[in-house]
This record gives C-alpha cells, structure tokens and sequence, in this order.
C-alpha cells in the first residue's frame, strides 16, 4: 500500500479515481441498456464533450488562480453567433481566419474580465457575474433578433462536425474531439512543465505568499482570464459547426456546466491544485451520465435531473473522501500535499 | 471586525448615493413612480428573491455560498402544488413544504459542515437535483386553484397596502439584523467567515453554525416559495428556476465580500433597494430584456471598481504628500484576500 | 494603469456629486404623493357603440391607444416578425401612439412577462398583447391590469384558464395542430406507417403539451392506426440537449423512423444530429419549424415536410383585433366579425380547445416541402 501510494501524486490518484468512475458508471449501464456497451456510446460521449470539455480547461486556469469565471456561456454564444454572422454573409473566408476571429474575439472579452479582476482588483465572481449579464445584452442588441441559419453557413463548416480524425473500428474519432482533446493536453503539458503553470498554482495556493515571492500576480491571473477567453471563444466557433442554427441563447447555462465538469473533476474550488485531465475527466463523468440517463428506459425523463444531481454529488463526495483518507497515510509517510486539506 | 471599519461605512455611503440617483432618475423620467400601488409592486414583484437574499447574506459572510436556493423555492412549491392537487389541506402541504425545505437545507449542510465539501460543488448539485424532484412531482403539468384564501395571501394587500410577503420581509429583515449584529452567533458567522482555523481554536462550533446557515436558507427559501405560489396562484416545474443569480448578485452589490467576514445587512438591504427599484424605473422607461440586466451587471462592477480607484487615487496622492495619511483602498474587495 | 481608468474615474466623481446632491431625497419609502399624471387613459372612441353582433367591423383609424405587444422573450425571430406585422398593422390604422414591443430574457421570461404586464397597467396602457409563456402564473398580474382597465389580448400562446383573457388569437387550431402533425407523419412514413417519437420543448411549455395532447388524440382515428407514438422528450429548446435528445430517441428505438419535434429549435437541432450523424437514410424529422432553418435539411431530405403559420400575419391580425377592442369597436364576444386589413375579414368565436375563453382562428399552416421551403 505504501509503495502505491508513494509512486502516485494525489493528482494522479484523483484522476484514477474519476477514471475508474467512469468505468464504473459505464459497467452499469451496460447492464441496464441494451446496446450500450459499444462503440456508439463512446462516439455519442465524445461528439458531445468536445465543447464543454474545452470551456473546462478555460474555467481550470481561472479556478487554478482562486478565481472563478461565470462569463463564460456568453462568450460562447457571442463568439458562435458572431463568427456565425462573418461566414453566413462571406462564404469564402478562410477556415483559419473563422478561428481566429473567435479565439481572438473570446480573448478580448477575457481580456476586459481579466483587466477588472487583477488590475482594477474587482471579485472575479461579481466582474463575471456583471459580463455574464453585459455580453448576452451586447449580442442580442447586436443582432436584431436574426438567426445564424445552417443553409447560409459554408460548406466546411457544416461537414466539420461529422469529419472523422481517425476511425478504429466501431470507434470515430472526430476531429472536433480530437482539437478537444489536443486542448486539454496541451494545457496540462503547460501546467506541468512551464513557469507559468507552477505560478497559477502558486497564487491559488497562496496569494500573499507568491506576491511576497516577487511574483507577477496580477499578470498572471490577467493571463487566466485571457486565456480561458480564448477557450471559450474557440469553445463558440466549435458550437456554431456542431449546432448550425444559432440564436442569441446559444451557450446559456455553460458557466454552471463548466463549474460542475471542474468541481467534479477535482479541481479545488479555492485554487491550487487540479489539473486539466481531471477537469476533462469531470465534464466527461458528467456529459456520460446526462447521456446514459436519457437513454435507460427505467427512469423516466422527469428523472433525469435529480438523478444526475445526486450522482455528481456522489462523486465530489467519493473523490474528496478517498482522498481525504489518502492525505493522512500521507502525512504519516511525509509526502508533501498540494493544495489546503478537506476540513 | 465587529466594529465596521470606516471603510465599509463609505460603502453604504455609496450605495446610498446611488440609490438617490436612481429614485431621483425614476421621478423625473416617469410621472408613474410613486404612486403607491407602483412602489407596493417595486417590492411585490421580486419580493421572494429579497426574502432568501437576507439568509444568503448570512451564507456569505460565512464564505459560503448557496446555489440551489432557486431549486429548493421551486421544490417547495411543486410540494405545495402536488399536495393540493392530492387533496391535502392546505396548511399541512404548507408545512410539509416547509419541511422538505428544511431537510434540503439540512442535506446541504450535512456535505458541506460534517464531510467538509466545498459548499459551491455540493449546492451546484443541490441546483441539479432539486429541480429534478420538482420536475418528478409535476412532471409537466401546472397545478393551480388553490383556496382563495391562500391566493388572496399573495396577492392582496393584508395590512394598508402591504401583501404578506412584505410584511414577512421587513419582520425577516429586522431579525436578521438583530442576530446578525447583536448575538452571539452572529458574531461567530463573522469569525468563520473570516478564518475558519481560528474560530475553532476560540472554541466555535463551526460545524454546527455552518449546519444551522444551511438549515435556515433551506428553510427560507422553501417559505419564499410557498409565498411565490401564493402570489402567482399556479405552480409548474420552473417556477423560481434561474432565481439564484440575481439572489447572489443583490448581496454581492450590498457589500458582502465573496471570501467571507465582512458585510452588513445595511449594506445588502440599500442593494436591494438600488436594484429594484432600478428594474422598476427601466421597465417604466420600457427598458425591458437584455438591457435590465445589462445595466445592473454593470453597476455591479463599478460599485467596486470605482471605489477602489478612487482608493488608489488617494494613496497615491498621499505618497506624493507623506505627511498626511490617505485612507487605504477597501480591503473587503480585494481580489487576493481569501 | 491610471492613464487607462482616468475616464471611468471622472464619470465616478460625476456621478457621486449627482449622488450628494440628490441625497435628501434618497428616503426609501418616499411618501407616495399621488402623482399628477392623466388617469389610465380612457379609450379615444367610448362614444361609438360596439357593432351588433353578425355586423362586419371596419376599423375606424387613427385612435390614440397605447399598445404593448409582448413576446416570451426578445431576441427570437418568429416574435420579431410578429413585431414586423403588427408594426405594419399599427401604421395602416394611423394610431398616433407608439407601439412598444417589450420583452424578458428567456432565462427570466415567466417573472419577466409579469413584470412587464403590471408596468404596463401602471403606466396606463390601454391594451396588452401577450404570447403568455407563464401558463396560468399570468393570471394575477392580467386581472390586476384589466382591473386597471388594460385589455389583454393573447396570441401564439393563451392562458389556459382564460382568466382575464379578453380574446386568444391562435395562429391555428390546436387540434387542427395535432392532426397536421400526424399526417406529416403518414405521409413521410408512408401508408404502412411506422414508429415515431417526439422530441418537445420543455415539459413547463403549454402550446406544445397541447398539440402534443391533440395529436396523441388524433391518433385513435383509424386512419392513423399504423402510426405508433413511442415516447415523448423533452429538449429544453436549447439546442445542446435537443441533439442530445435526438441522438439519445434513435439509440433506445432502433426501428424509430421518425422524430416529430413540434418546436422550431428542436427541430432544427434534430435534423442537424441526424444529418451529421448520417442517420437521414433511417430517420427522418418532421414537426414545425421556421423555412430559413430548415431549407438545408429539406432539400437534403432530411426533414421532407414541415409545417408552420406566418408569424408576420399572426402579429398583423392580433394587432388589428386589439386595436378594435381598446377603441371599444368591437367587443369581446362570441360572433363578433371584424375586417382586419389585407387578411380579410375574422370571427371571434368560443375557443373548442379550453373549456372558457375566446378565439380567433388564423390559419392555415404552410406545410413546407422541398418545392415551397426556398420561396
């Protein structure tokens, strides 16, 4: 048991223990639904992750730094719509430039977020909170009350969602699941190995200790914040292939999915500790059980959300005990742990 | 801490001066204001958020935070609904709604105070799952005619022009107050929110003021929505959902620091105010939609934004002059301040 | 950092010298003087007696009568184009009034319409055009502004008690709905029928739990025997979980053939999972929806055959009957028959879908094909 427990960091064991939920959740269902235990379940969980999974690793960065980003939803939907609108009345720009045009749109909003929460030293919950409500009204001002529609959107755009990235077997790999799942890599490879990933850390641990350490917090939470723009404006302009016609509602209630994908993923609230494959891992528990729920014939659809409700609470539950129990074997073993103890 | 820094006292200074702004924008844009039947409505028309917005200042003095209000206020009244609709007497599905909001509260507590999870993942699920037992209860029907007497409780005026709701607010408010600023336990919502490690070495039951917080905002909001059933006569598996935003956003904009152990009812009851009456004045303007919301959300950030500039300004004024001694910027709204 | 805040800092300083100076009033319960405004305006035309019944009413223009048109939410096209007609109807009767048209969030919409309703009996608007989203959660706030002498006229979706109500205007007849639905169904399954779900908006929304109802009624007619409702679920109209919903309706029921989604973002999102997914060969999707969503999908026979009404007309029609009604032209009654503008002429009669209330019945749907989507 030591020798396990030393060989792992309490990362790691979180993301086991979320792995082996998921492994968990998906033996039952196999049992209670007939089909399910096949290939098309994991294309339908995929197809379906990729957004949130992407908004997630956004939201990740903000909570790593103590901070929380709630605007996220309408960046979504302003991103989606607005790229939505340049390639409905030109069908001829460019695939990169769509892309470009919202992650740079997403890092704007995320810029005007950041500069309020680290320079003008505003609650990142109330500067949310506020763009959450300002964004969607800009867009709906916007946009007349007009619809994004699939016929007046470019051909590329609307065959990217069925576009495999590799196909093994029963299994697709689509290409948005693939740019998801480059996103969620990449940004852990960041916090692992670069500066700036230890010191989002280090501020979410300690504020007052990584200022008096001489680090550049407000830069650094500036960067979250940009960053996790960005993602959402990328997170828009994947909505906008996947869902074609859009209206000014588009991406309303993601900044509460994304919260619940980094909470269950076991990311600490309070900043600190966590990491992107548990947030990915989160949103991935979650998108399989709404998935799984709607589709087990023994629940009704009126179910559906309490169910889903209790199970998410199992998990933060079961995560936060196993680890809990973990940390004091732990202690006693000298390892140092990252991030404050449960209670 | 329990001697309100001048600091804070500045805070409701400001939103005092909004709220003139705002009454004086309103008398001069429109000739409707204050008539009475229109200030009655000003409180009537959001009267159950305000109720659960003075337990929820409690919840985030205690640098804690409540979610599934909305979902316990729509649960309760689906219970209400469904009992009624089983042909239960009316005062008894009450007070089983009221119960049920209670042990809402209490499970909530329970994760949060004994297990020791973070009150934001253990409520978010509260949101999910509450809603989801409304939506069992009432699946998709809407469930109305109930006694009159019940009805006329929400929607006629009980004393002079003031419906129950809004007797039961100020009556609330008043309490609150007294607990808040003059018990015992008042003060230790304060110390825990302030710094949980040291209310426990002063001997604190943190986890027994912490499961009470909950107890009573479950127990709250399950009265506002019985009162909300009242006032709108049908119930169906919606009803209250979204609330909970615009429940946090009043006591934010009151002052109440997001990290816990600083603000004052004062406070959330002048933010209360600003926003209602604010909401009452746009719509007179036939400023409705995107736009209300617009614009609270941005008198949100400012009020802390402008204030902490302005303290900044000062400081640096002071060091240009060091013998005087500049006020320091807020510190209950600092970012890093955990 | 200075240079970049000095505007915001000056508007600051602005606004709390407005602040200071407006202080003394800042008394929160200010005393309620009653306030000098003129009384809820009484309608300009009290005097012309209401016409007898089985008399065909011509709007007699240029009335000064203050109008809300009020839809679930703003930012959604189909209440935009109810906007566009009753705007046209609004300038052809020369009402020397504006017409507003205010609306909630959707997040907010049930407290939002509320809002909106009791305002508008405050401010003295004479007459109100609801597309209620509230179900009967409306009617407290209705009487309370018809007692205030506002008229509440409701189009696209009634008030299911009709509580206050003066007229529905419904776009069609609900029934009619249900039997529209069911022969979209038979004539794209074909004779031999075949199994079919239904993807809804949410389970709070009335319109659709009624043709839902009619439908499901519809089919106890022999002649749609072979056709086999499987299930209904429920999407939210949000888009995310109506493709979740669909993907999720084609795994449970692998011999499903067809989805009916009677809600313009179900649809829209069904066919989009269908197509992306390459299961059109399989499963086809059908309901109501709007042309200019639904043109790919058509033409790629995805979803061959939809239906819908005019939302321009609706809000033409509704206006027309609205404005003859706050005038005191006509009255709420049962036989009464109007002329409303380049539509024709209407008859107010007793509303076969709700047990009280009124209606007017435009009509028809449009059923969309790939001959007449683009037109």
């Amino acid at each position: 048991m030591k020798a396990i427990t030393r060989a792992i960091r309490p990362e790691q064991l979180r993301e086991i223990t979320l792995a082996a939920l998921i492994v968990v959740v998906v033996l039952f269902f196999s049992s209670q639904i007939q089909g399910y235990f096949s290939g098309r379940t994991f294309n339908r969980v995929t197809a379906s992750v990729a957004i949130i999974a992407v908004v997630a690793v956004g939201q990740t960065l903000v909570v790593l730094t103590r901070n929380i980003d709630l605007s996220v939803g309408s960046i979504v939907g302003f991103s989606a719509y607005f790229v939505g609108t340049q390639l409905a009345n030109d069908n001829t720009l460019s695939p990169a430039f769509a892309i470009a045009l919202a992650i740079g749109l997403g890092a704007l909003m995320g810029a005007i977020n950041g500069a309020l929460v680290a320079y003008g030293r505003v609650p990142a919950i109330i500067v949310t909170l506020g763009t959450l409500a300002i964004y969607r009204t800009i867009l709906v001002d916007m946009s007349g009350a007009k619809t994004v529609v699939v016929d007046a959107l470019p051909q590329w755009l609307k065959d990217l969602p069925r576009t495999n990235l590799i196909q093994i077997g029963e299994l697709d790999i689509r290409l948005m699941f693939g740019l998801a799942v480059f996103v969620v890599l990449v940004f852990q490879l960041v916090l692992v190995y670069l500066r700036f990933g230890r010191r989002l850390y280090a501020i979410g641990s300690n504020p007052e200790a990584a200022r008096n350490a001489g680090l550049p917090t407000q830069r650094i939470v500036f960067s979250a914040f940009v960053l996790c723009g960005a993602l959402a404006g990328l997170a828009g302009f994947m909505f906008l292939a996947r869902f074609g016609t859009i209206t000014v509602v588009a991406g309303q209630g993601m900044e509460l999915q994304s919260v619940a994908a980094v909470v269950v993923g076991g990311v600490n609230i309070f900043g600190g500790s966590g990491s992107m494959i548990g947030a990915f891992l989160g949103a991935t528990l979650i998108d399989l059980l709404e998935q799984s729920l709607i589709r087990w014939l023994r629940v009704s659809e009126f179910w559906r959300d309490a169910l889903l409700g209790l199970l998410i609470l199992l998990a933060v539950a079961s995560d936060a005990v196993i680890l809990n129990r973990l940390r004091r074997i732990w202690a006693q073993d000298g390892v140092s742990v990252q991030g404050k103890p449960v209670e | 801490m329990f001697h309100l820094p001048s600091a804070l006292r500045r805070w409701e200074t400001l939103l005092l001066a909004i709220l003139a702004v705002v009454v004086l924008f309103n008398v001069t844009r429109s000739p409707f204001y204050l008539r009475i039947d229109n200030l009655v409505n000003v409180f009537e028309l959001s009267i159950e958020k305000i109720i659960v917005a003075l337990v929820m200042t409690f919840i985030i003095i205690n640098g804690e935070i409540d979610l599934s209000v909305a979902s316990v206020m729509g649960l309760a009244a689906c219970v209400v609904a469904r009992l009624h609709a089983d042909g239960v007497a009316m005062p008894l599905a009450v007070l089983v709604a009221l119960t049920v909001g209670l042990l809402c509260g209490a499970f909530n507590g329970f994760w949060i105070a004994y297990v020791g999870l973070p009150s934001l993942a253990v409520t978010l699920a509260g949101l999910i799952g509450y809603r989801g037992a409304a939506r069992i209860l009432l699946e998709d029907k809407s469930i109305g005619n109930f006694p009159e007497w019940f009805n006329a409780l929400g929607q006629r005026p009980l004393v002079g022009p003031f419906p129950l709701a809004l007797i039961v607010f100020f009556v609330m408010l008043i309490a609150a107050a007294i607990i808040l600023q003059r018990t015992a336990f008042g003060r230790y919502v304060y110390v825990i929110g302030n710094n949980k490690e040291v209310a426990r070495y002063a001997g604190i039951r943190v986890k027994q003021v912490k499961m009470r917080l909950f107890m009573a905002s479950g127990l709250i909001a399950a009265l506002a929505g019985v009162l909300l059933a009242a006032r709108l006569g049908a119930v169906r598996g919606n009803t209250a959902e979204g609330f909970e935003l615009d429940i946090i956003t009043m006591v934010l904009l009151g002052g109440v620091s997001i990290f816990g152990g600083s603000g004052t009812l004062t406070g959330v009851a002048l933010s209360i105010l600003i926003i209602l009456n604010l909401r009452n004045g746009m719509s007179l303007a036939n400023i409705t939609g995107n736009t209300q919301t617009g614009v609270i959300g941005a008198l949100l950030i400012l009020s802390v934004l402008v204030p902490n500039l302005v303290g900044r300004l000062r400081a640096l004024r002071s060091r240009m002059r060091p013998a005087t001694t500049g006020p320091t910027p807020q510190p209950a709204q600092e970012v890093e301040i955990s | 950092m200075i240079r970049l805040h000095k505007p915001i800092a000056s508007l600051i300083v602005a606004s709390l010298l407005l602040g200071a100076c407006a202080a003394p009033v800042a008394a929160p319960q200010a005393p309620a003087a009653p306030a000098a405004t003129e009384p809820p305006a009484a309608p300009a035309a009290t005097q012309a007696p209401a016409a007898p019944s089985g008399e065909v009413v011509k709007a007699e223009p240029g009335k000064a009568v203050k109008m809300v048109l009020l839809p679930k939410f703003l930012g959604i096209a189909v209440f935009d184009q109810a906007n566009q007609g009753a705007q046209e109807a609004h300038k052809e009767l020369g009402n020397p009034e504006k017409l507003e048209f205010l609306g909630p969030t959707p997040e907010n919409s049930v407290a939002g319409q509320i809002e909106i309703v009791t305002t508008a009996a405050t401010q003295g608007v004479n007459a109100v055009m609801l597309s209620n989203n509230a179900g009967d959660q409306i009617v407290p706030a209705v009487k309370k502004a018809v007692e205030a002498g506002t008229k509440v006229v409701t189009w696209d979706s009634p008030i299911p008690s009709a509580e206050g109500e003066s007229v529905f205007v419904a776009q069609v007849d609900f029934n009619e709905t249900g039997k529209v639905m069911a022969d979209m169904a038979l004539s794209i399954l074909g004779a031999d029928g075949g199994k079919f779900a239904v993807l809804s908006a949410s389970p709070d929304a009335a319109n659709q739990n009624a043709w839902i109802a009619a439908m499901k009624e519809a089919l106890k007619d022999p002649k749609y025997a072979k056709l086999e409702l499987l299930d209904v679920v429920y999407g939210n109209d949000q888009s995310e979980e109506s493709y979740k919903q669909a993907l999720a309706l084609v795994d449970k029921y692998p011999d499903m053939e067809l989805i009916m989604a009677p809600t313009t973002v179900g649809i829209a999102a069904a066919a989009k999972a269908m197509t992306d997914e390459g299961l059109c060969d399989k499963v086809k999707v059908s309901g109501l929806g709007l042309p200019a969503e639904m043109v790919e999908y058509t033409k790629s026979g995805c979803a061959p055959e939809f239906a819908l009404w005019s939302f321009v007309d609706l809000g033409y029609l509704t206006y027309y009957l609205t404005y003859l009604l706050a005038t005191n032209q006509i009255e709420a009654k049962e036989g009464v028959k109007f002329k409303a503008g380049r539509m024709g002429e209407y008859t107010i009669t007793k509303d076969p879908t709700r047990e009280k209330g009124l209606r007017v019945l435009m009509g028809p749907f449009t059923v969309y094909n790939k001959d007449n989507v683009d037109k």
